[in-house]
């Protein structure tokens, strides 16, 4: 008989299609949803990102996992009662600015995905404008930028003045993370978050925009 | 246009069509993977250097058959630029195996070297430092260039200059780029070297301003290359292409480098030294290039460690026995604590054994700014040459070992060097003097240090 700490393991090692069945025998058996998710589906992710800290596991595990883990949320999200849904309501504009890397960046995407976010990706090379834009049309929450070199910088603290001199900057949460950036950095340009980490996203969303 | 060149250009819009998704987590991973094991290419998980002939031949092979099976992806038009071996065969044997840095008396001629060879391999030193401060910027690159250990240079991207700031896509850029390229050659006219190599344009992010910089003469065939680097994990876009035809159009040497991110889609170092080798056969056919810097990174955010340096070293093998090129590796970024820690020095010194005995013709010491740590490379560089493979491995493993005083605060340049007349106070001086002691006294001898 299966346990959620089998689908752990099945999320924990990517195997999509059988990690799909058992949620689904899961459910069936009725076992309770929430510690599916909690306790199958996401821990077996946060396994995945704790072999990764420890170079025991690689950046395509990581979205391998996210696949996984984004094909049996909504077999989940199916059986919880109406009202009960782990979607957030919230909407983040995500993309890089400037810059063609897109690891980091589609990392975060998968993870605030799973968060519970509606992620609006513009992807690489954006302007500030780029980012701006969606923002206004998509009616984000927030807006999270991968910077991950130099001149990406000056094109971050264009976007924070480019959003005070469209007054609205307050409308907006900006968080921002990548490979050349600090957290005294990010303090100094005016972003309201700095993450080291991928994962960092998830948690620095739920605290700015006060999702339970 | 080269035939190989043109074939790449053809090929962008007729090769096989698939997503960029499909082809990074599923082609590419899968093939390597497999080729990996055919070939038996195995990191013992400690080693910090990959010495063995045998296994580089079969880095080699693994390769050229990953560039063969899997191709380049072109991002512009979502196909497969693929070459056949006998493509791949004749760019290898129509390389230029050996190219000139720099003009008149600061004229380098790379040469292959092969491992103990007593050509030393060339090292360029970082010149310039993070600011928008072009005075500051400029007394950087003084107190390198005079250095007399000092084979090249390669530039500190420039921020600014003042108020302009580095906007890319933008003239600002192109503006700060050509600040960058004057001080240059005005630090080099200063330390009585016109014409000394000044590496790549580091200012410039885009094709506009790379095309600019050279168009000013400020850099030009003679003192400077042209990036036509590969995107991470076997992917090319047209500005690939456009500068690599601009390269050949006005006799520029192109620049060809490889940076593979070690645990994004490599598993680890082997994999990676597999991929710097398919890039560079890659770079070879589109650009017609031959000087080479490759490189890996982490995805952990370092530049440093066993890992890094086992694939820097193992693809500098490879390609040392199968390809000849003039072959420049990335190595030290120096150490936050700055010149005055041990571990700056130590990390030079390992880069540069790792190099020599790599049968590499050149280093790229990206960290530390100093004049003194400059001539310390140059001189370990020279001092080193000569090492065999084994007595080299045992050397860094004993400078790895090797205690280290704790990590003082760091200091600007200010602090370092009398700004007036640009000589290193006694404190740098001393530390670069207990650094030739250790290394004498680990077997290394160089004309100006203790006997």
């Amino acid at each position: 008989m299966a346990t959620i700490a089998d689908l752990r393991q099945l999320v924990s090692e990517t195997h999509t299609e059988p990690a799909e069945a058992m949620t689904r025998e899961l459910l069936a058996e009725g076992l309770d949803p929430f510690a599916i998710l909690e306790q199958g589906v996401m821990t077996g992710l946060n396994d995945v990102g704790n072999r990764f800290a420890a170079k025991k596991a690689i950046v395509l595990d990581l979205v391998r996992a996210g696949v996984t883990a984004k094909a049996c949320i909504p077999l989940i999200e199916a059986v919880l009662p109406r009202g009960e849904s782990k979607k957030t309501e919230k909407k983040i504009v995500l993309g890089t600015m400037l810059s063609q890397h897109n690891i980091g960046k589609n990392l975060v995407g998968t993870l605030l995905s799973i968060g519970g976010f509606e992620v609006v990706d513009v992807g690489e090379k954006n302007s500030p404008w780029d980012f701006y834009e969606t923002a206004e049309s998509s009616g984000a929450d927030m807006i999270a930028v991968s910077v991950v070199f130099a001149p990406a910088m000056e094109k971050f603290t264009e976007l924070v003045d480019l959003l005070k001199e469209m007054k609205v900057r307050e409308k907006y949460r900006i968080i921002v993370g990548g490979a050349v950036t600090s957290e005294k950095w990010a303090a100094s340009e005016e972003a309201d978050g700095w993450g080291s980490q991928a994962k960092d996203a998830v948690d620095l969303a739920r605290d700015l925009l006060r999702v339970e | 246009m080269s035939k190989l060149l043109w074939e790449a250009i053809q090929r962008s819009t007729t090769g096989q069509l698939m997503a960029e998704e499909k082809f990074e987590t599923e082609l590419f991973p899968t093939v390597l993977a497999d080729l990996q094991a055919k070939h038996k290419i195995e990191w013992d998980g400690e080693s910090p250097i990959m010495a063995d002939p045998d296994l580089a031949d079969a880095i080699f092979q693994a390769g050229k058959e990953l560039l063969l099976e899997v191709g380049l992806y072109c991002k512009n038009t979502r196909r497969i630029v693929k070459f056949t071996a006998e493509e791949i065969e004749e760019a290898i044997r129509t390389a230029r195996t050996e190219i000139t840095l720099g003009k008149d008396r600061q004229a380098i001629t790379i040469s292959p070297r092969a491992p103990g060879d007593p050509q030393h391999p060339y090292t360029f030193f970082p010149a310039g430092t993070l600011t928008t401060d072009i005075e500051l910027y400029k007394t950087h690159a003084k107190v390198v260039m005079q250095e007399p250990t000092c084979d090249g240079v390669i530039p500190i991207p420039l921020y600014g200059v003042g108020d302009v700031k580095n906007i890319a896509d933008s003239p600002a850029q192109t503006l700060v780029c050509l600040t960058e390229a004057q001080i240059m050659n005005e630090a080099a006219m200063w330390a009585g070297k016109p014409g000394l190599f000044l590496g790549i344009p580091m200012s410039a992010t885009t094709p506009l301003t790379l095309m600019s910089a050279f168009g000013s003469g400020l850099y030009n065939k003679h003192n400077c290359t042209l990036p036509v680097q590969i995107i991470q994990d076997m992917r090319i876009d047209y500005d690939r292409l456009n500068l690599a035809f601009f390269a050949e159009q006005h006799g520029i040497e192109p620049w060809m480098s490889s940076s593979p991110a070690l645990y994004a889609y490599l598993t680890g170092p082997e994999q990676a030294a597999m991929e710097i080798i398919a890039h560079t056969l890659g770079m070879l056919a589109y650009s017609g290039g031959s000087l080479t810097q490759a490189m890996s990174i982490s995805v952990h955010g370092t530049y440093i460690g066993s890992d890094i340096s086992w694939c820097n070293s193992a693809a500098a093998l490879a390609a040392e026995r199968n390809l000849k090129l003039p072959w420049v590796t990335f190595g030290s970024m120096g150490n936050p604590a700055g010149p005055l820690s041990d571990e700056a020095w130590f990390q030079v010194a390992i880069a540069c054994i790792s190099a020599c005995i790599s049968g590499m013709e050149g280093l790229w010491l990206a960290g530390g700014s100093t004049g003194v740590e400059a001539r310390w490379a140059g001189e370990m560089a020279r001092a080193a040459a000569t090492l065999k493979p084994k007595e080299g491995v045992e050397m860094i493993k004993k400078a790895l070992a090797a205690e280290r005083a704790p990590d003082p605060a760091p200091v600007s340049l200010r602090a370092l060097y009398d700004m007036k007349t640009l000589r290193p106070c006694d404190e740098l001086v001393g530390q670069y003097r207990k650094f030739t002691r250790i290394f004498t006294e680990l077997g290394l001898s160089y004309p100006s240090w203790p006997h």
